[in-house]
């Protein structure tokens, strides 16, 4: 027993390696069962990470193939299959990865690994293994009631990949939405507490991430969301190269794409890392773009480089390789110079950074005048060289500038080197474009010389002035000069008639222009007239006035008409008994020399274009120097602006155009012919619009010759000048409500029942227009409009106009003379105010001439009137009298208003009187009451002042007055009392010895010896004789005057 | 109190401009579904009686301001790594956060000198250091949101 108990471990010993040896001899399976040691999760990478050995390995090291397989939820959901192969070393610890597209946090996975012996130094095994059990992969993830997990968290990805959101539920929670940004998106369930939604194709929305967040339907609680990082692609730098300045640095750069930083310390910006395979150097890069590598190895000519950018997601890398020799960048020329040689030359020197004068460099060399390459040139150099710019303009500013490269293997050419200069100043290289205007003023030519400037490419400086010669074509040696500061482009000369040469100069500090002549003949201010014929007049007797030298002339009608006014004579002549006849006019001592006849020049229109002008000419002669046409640039305005152009000699015809040129503006040209002599003849004048305009204003109309029938319309013509536009006529509209148009009129009716009459006048120069067969007392109105050829003038408003009456001016023939008789009289009247008056209403009326007195006379009673003269003063007493004549002339039928008071007496008269004014006191006399009279009562008053009603009322009638008057008196009588009987009133009428009967007397504003009122006293009636005696010695005061008592 | 009320109607000035800025920096879904994810639901808040007594005021003032700039303090700190380029939205954090360090200096000193309140329990808010990004930016706009709403009720008590 105990020898089987050793024997029988001895024959295991034994067996079980002939076993092994039978197996592999016989080929039998020999299965290596991998044993999984660990399974773990990386969550955030979604990563299984698998580590296995395989035990009861008997070889050191045995290749090996294993057979991984990963199933989802369930063991039997086989989602992932992997071969993996490896040289597996006895009591090694294999590793495997896994990734998953679902977050691990979501669902279950299991894993399970077999093998397989894969070497060629065994047999071939031709079955795997058993499997190795399943482990499980998960993440205890607990999801509380009514929330919702949400995996991955802060997921970084790249743009364009995919990505698949998890979602897992808690209890409660269900149809749950959600968004990417703004976009829904829509998953799938994968049970009950698990969906997933698959992203494919991510955009990148944010360095700081695109959210996604996702709410139930039934949630209580706020929103949940993740945010994806997705990142932009990383991109392989561009345009990777270097180049060295110095032989010491090699400058790498190159273009390095998007950045793909992400916030959040989720990805940083990419690096770049250099790397040279020869030296075996790696260099991190500072910059995004650039890196410089030092050149520690000068033996080293070849370089391979390789950059390599990477991020968290992915790595890219570009290589060059290059020899340095041809890789070398030139630092820019230094030490430039330029030496102006003359005005138009100038030299440049320069040098290079170079290892030496055996390396040839290739340099360019240009030369820039305002901005623009004028020339350039390629040159090869040394470290040094110069370069001759010629064909310079003077006084001009250049800019010269110099690049290299090496010429031998040419890599990029250096920075540039650049030097300003500017050429000196030469004299001016062309003359002056030069031309006049001539006007006679006074029997003198005052010139007026303009001169465009030189362009800077003839001046060749700066001008400082311009000389002007004027030279007497007859005293060529009393040559006089001028000079014009600059900036000036013209001058004003008064010369006389005479011939003369002109010579203008533009200097600078260089010397002087080629000379401009001008020629001026003794015609050269009639700018209307074009000389035919010109006569030397060799016969005539030197130094002859101008009246012999008509006379001759008119001796000699074959030559020409001195009379005819397109002629004119002129003369010139030397100085003469030491006076300078060229001063003077009309009437010198001259020499005449030419005689010329001449014919006006007619204005021919001409019709522009908005661009300008056409204008074309019959040349007059054929030895022509050449043409020029002058305009004024502001024709309207007063100053002209002269412009011209200068033509060659067969030229007869040229495009004048400017900016200047405005619509409805007329512009006159004048084309002149240049002789040889440099004498400059008009040959036409031309006129136009570049654009005709409508009239901008009617002319001021004038009435003439108004009568009842017919009237005249006049107007003023328009300055030519100002014309908008050729007026080719005018328009008289003619309106009114009864009118027959004449045959040659339109007749249009118009609403308002009138009618309107359009004449046409088609002769401009016409100016008025008669209207004729009209109505005498009607209303006529009337409009004068100009038209053109782009319409007529303004539709103002119509003056109105009313025929007179027939008969009117015979009532003015009437009429007026007698207002002018009516104004005479007046006059006249006026005049002799004073005398008619005395005559019509004298201060103190005539009694006789009284209409009372025609009363009283048909009574026949002699003893009416008083005579004055007669009168002895008594007692009656006038203190005052009313102010200012109250007089009236006495009409028959009239009341005498002085004896009616308008205010009963305010008081008693004193005695002593008083020297003021005092209120008119009126004593009513009875003398002149008829019926007192006649009643025998010799001024019997019985009772005291009242008012009566002729004392209150002015307007009381004179029949009426008397009633009342006598009324009032016999009421008196009747009621006075007894005893007041003794008392009575004396009255100078009372006396029977008053003459003159046929007198009135009344109140008088002036003195007067007898009075008409005496002071009235009461006196005791027994003493009737006393009283009478006495009245004479009673009398206080008379009446002196007005005021006066 | 009179610097204290200034500082707190500042706040509310400029409370609201805070809140957009801070929504509209998260990007979407933010800006669009304010209500939902910034709506004012903070549970653990602190209260405020508009009704209560100075004293009683102060004190919850107190403790909001102390809950609410530790949480600034945070949402600034988050929003300077997750929206590095909000320059705006920075300042408008920090100009609200030292503002809130000033009022809370302030409402001590306050209750310390007229109420003799030495001290005042506070609390603050949940630490979010570990919370993933969406809930931090939809924890600091509901802080934004919840702080808009409340300070219009404080600074309006005072």
């Amino acid at each position: 027993m105990a020898f089987s108990a050793v024997l029988h471990p001895a024959f295991l010993l034994v067996v079980l390696p002939l076993k092994a040896s039978l197996s592999e001899v016989l080929g039998e399976p020999f299965q290596l069962i991998p044993e999984i040691l660990t399974v773990s999760i990386q969550s955030k990478l979604q990563q299984v990470n698998l580590q296995w050995t395989v035990p009861n390995l008997t070889h050191q090291e045995l290749k090996m193939g294993f057979q991984i397989e990963i199933s989802r939820m369930n063991a039997s959901n086989i989602i992932w299959v992997e071969d993996y192969s490896t040289t597996v070393k006895r009591n090694q610890v294999l590793h495997w990865n896994w990734k998953s597209e679902i977050p691990l946090e979501c669902v279950t996975h299991f894993i399970r690994i077999r093998a397989m012996v894969d070497d060629a130094n065994y047999p071939p095994q031709n079955s795997w293994s058993n499997w190795s059990s399943w482990k499980e992969v998960s993440v205890q993830v607990s999801v509380a009631p009514n929330t919702l997990l949400i995996f991955p968290k802060s997921k970084l990805l790249e743009e364009g990949s995919n990505v698949t959101i998890c979602l897992l539920y808690g209890q409660y929670l269900y149809n749950v939405s959600c968004m990417l940004q703004k976009e829904p998106i829509h998953g799938e369930q994968l049970d009950s507490h698990v969906s997933l939604i698959k992203l494919n194709n991510v955009v990148f929305h944010s360095h700081s991430g695109t959210n996604i967040y996702c709410q139930a339907m039934n949630a209580t609680k706020t929103p949940f969301g993740t945010v994806l990082f997705v990142s932009k692609v990383l991109e392989e730098p561009k345009n990777f190269s270097c180049e060295t300045q110095d032989f010491k640095t090699l400058k790498c750069s190159w273009e390095p794409g998007v950045d793909t930083a992400l916030t959040w310390s989720q990805q940083d910006s990419q690096n770049y890392t250099l790397y040279e395979s020869f030296s075996g150097r790696s260099e991190l890069s500072d910059h995004r773009n650039s890196h410089n590598w030092k050149i520690t190895e000068e033996s080293q000519e070849t370089y391979n480089f390789t950059l390599t950018t990477e991020n968290n997601l992915r790595k890219r890398s570009v290589n060059i390789i290059f020899n340095l020799t041809h890789r070398v960048h030139l630092k820019a020329p230094h030490d430039v110079t330029l030496e102006t040689v003359d005005a138009k030359k100038a030299n440049m020197t320069w040098k290079m950074h170079s290892r030496g004068d055996n390396y040839i460099l290739l340099c360019q060399v240009e030369l820039q005048h305002e901005t623009e390459v004028i020339h350039e040139c390629n040159v090869s150099v040394h470290m040094s060289a110069s370069y001759l710019f010629s064909d310079l303009e003077p006084d001009t500013e250049y800019k010269a500038r110099v690049r290299c490269a090496d010429a031998n293997h040419f890599w990029k050419w250096s920075d540039w080197a650049q030097k300003a200069f500017s050429t000196p100043e030469a004299a001016p290289s062309q003359a002056l474009d030069v031309w006049r205007q001539v006007r006679s003023e006074n029997g003198s030519h005052v010139v007026t010389l303009f001169w465009k400037p030189l362009l800077k490419s003839q001046a060749n400086g700066k001008i400082v002035s311009y000389n002007i010669v004027v030279e007497n074509q007859d005293r060529p040696s009393e040559a006089e000069h001028y000079s014009v500061q600059a900036p000036a482009l013209g001058t004003q000369l008064s010369l006389d008639m005479c011939s003369y040469k002109i010579h203008i100069t533009a200097n600078n500090s260089m010397g002087v222009s080629p000379e401009s002549v001008m020629a001026l003949s003794n015609d050269s201010g009639h700018a209307s007239y074009r000389v035919n014929k010109v006569e030397a007049i060799s016969h005539l007797k030197p130094r002859l006035t101008l009246m012999s030298l008509l006379t001759e002339l008119q001796k000699n009608p074959g030559i020409v008409n001195p009379q005819s006014p397109a002629m004119k004579r002129y003369t010139c002549g030397q100085k003469a008994n030491g006076v300078d006849m060229l001063r003077s006019h009309t009437l010198q001592q001259c020499y005449p020399s030419v005689l010329a006849a001449k014919e006006e020049v007619h204005e021919k229109r001409i019709k522009g274009t908005k661009d300008g002008f056409h204008i074309s000419w019959e040349p007059l002669s054929g030895d022509a120097l050449g043409y020029v046409v002058d305009w004024c640039a502001h024709s309207r305005d007063q100053h002209c602006d002269l412009k011209w152009k200068n033509l060659g000699p067969n030229t007869t015809s040229t495009n004048i155009t400017s900016d200047a040129f405005k619509p409805g503006v007329r512009y006159n040209f004048r084309i002149f012919e240049k002789s040889v002599q440099q004498n400059a003849q008009l040959l036409e004048k031309q006129t136009g619009y570049t654009q005709e305009l409508a009239p901008l204003e009617n002319p001021k109309v004038i009435i003439n010759n108004f009568t009842s029938n017919s009237f005249i319309l006049s107007w003023p013509g328009y300055d030519s000048d100002f014309q908008s536009a050729f007026i080719e006529g005018y328009r008289v509209y003619l309106k009114s409500k009864e009118m027959q148009c004449h045959p040659k009129g339109k007749r249009t009716s118009l609403s308002d029942n009138s009618v309107l009459c359009e004449y046409e006048i088609k002769d401009p120069e016409q100016k008025s227009f008669t209207v004729e067969n009209l109505q005498p007392e009607s209303l006529y109105e009337f409009l004068v409009t100009p038209y053109t050829s782009a319409g007529q003038g303004p539709n103002e408003t119509f003056t109105k106009v009313t025929t007179p009456d027939e008969n009117s001016h015979m009532l003015l023939k009437i009429i007026l003379p007698m207002t002018l008789c009516v104004l005479l009289i007046v006059i006249a009247c006026y005049w002799k105010s004073q005398w008619v008056k005395e005559k019509c209403y004298p201060d103190i009326p005539n009694p006789y001439k009284s209409s009372i007195l025609s009363l009283i006379k048909s009574k026949k009673n002699p003893h009416l009137i008083m005579n004055v003269k007669d009168c002895i003063p008594d007692v009656l007493e006038v203190i005052n009298k009313v102010e200012g004549p109250k007089t009236q002339c006495i009409v028959s039928g009239k009341p005498h208003n002085e004896d009616v008071s308008i205010k009963p007496p305010s008081s008693v008269p004193t005695e002593d009187g008083s020297s003021g004014p005092v209120p008119f006191m009126f004593f009513e006399n009875f003398t002149y009451d008829q019926s007192a009279f006649d009643s025998g009562s010799h001024g019997l008053n019985p009772g005291p002042l009242k008012d009566t009603p002729g004392q209150l009322g002015l307007l009381t009638p004179p029949d009426k007055l008397l009633n009342v008057l006598e009324k009032d008196y016999m009421k008196s009588l009747a009621e006075s009392p007894t005893e007041e009987t003794s008392l009575i009133y004396v009255s100078q009428l009372a006396s029977p010895m008053c003459g003159d009967k046929d007198s009135l007397v009344t109140n008088s504003p002036k003195p007067v010896h007898c009075s008409g009122y005496k002071r009235q006293m009461a006196v005791p009636g027994r003493l009737p004789s006393l009283a009478l005696s006495e009245s004479n010695s009673l009398t206080s005061m008379i009446l002196l005057g007005q005021g006066e008592q | 109190m009179s610097q204290i009320k200034n500082q707190l109607a500042q706040l509310n000035g400029s409370a609201g401009p805070l809140f957009i800025s801070y929504y509209t920096a998260q990007g979407e879904p933010f800006p669009n579904n304010v209500d939902k994810l910034c709506g004012p639901n903070m549970t653990d808040f602190p209260p405020f009686h508009p009704n209560g007594t100075e004293k009683t005021k102060l004190v919850e003032l107190y403790r909001i301001v102390a809950y609410l700039s530790a949480s600034l303090g945070n949402v600034t700190r988050d929003q300077r790594i997750l929206n590095p380029n909000a320059l705006s939205l920075h300042s408008k954090l920090n100009a609200t956060v030292d503002i809130m360090r000033g009022l809370l200096s302030n409402v001590l000193c306050r209750l310390c000198n007229k109420y003799h309140v030495g001290h005042v329990d506070v609390t603050y808010g949940p630490d979010t250091s570990s919370k993933d990004v969406f809930q931090k930016k939809k924890l600091g706009c509901q802080l934004l949101g919840t702080y808009k709403q409340v300070i219009s009720v404080v600074a309006q008590a005072f």
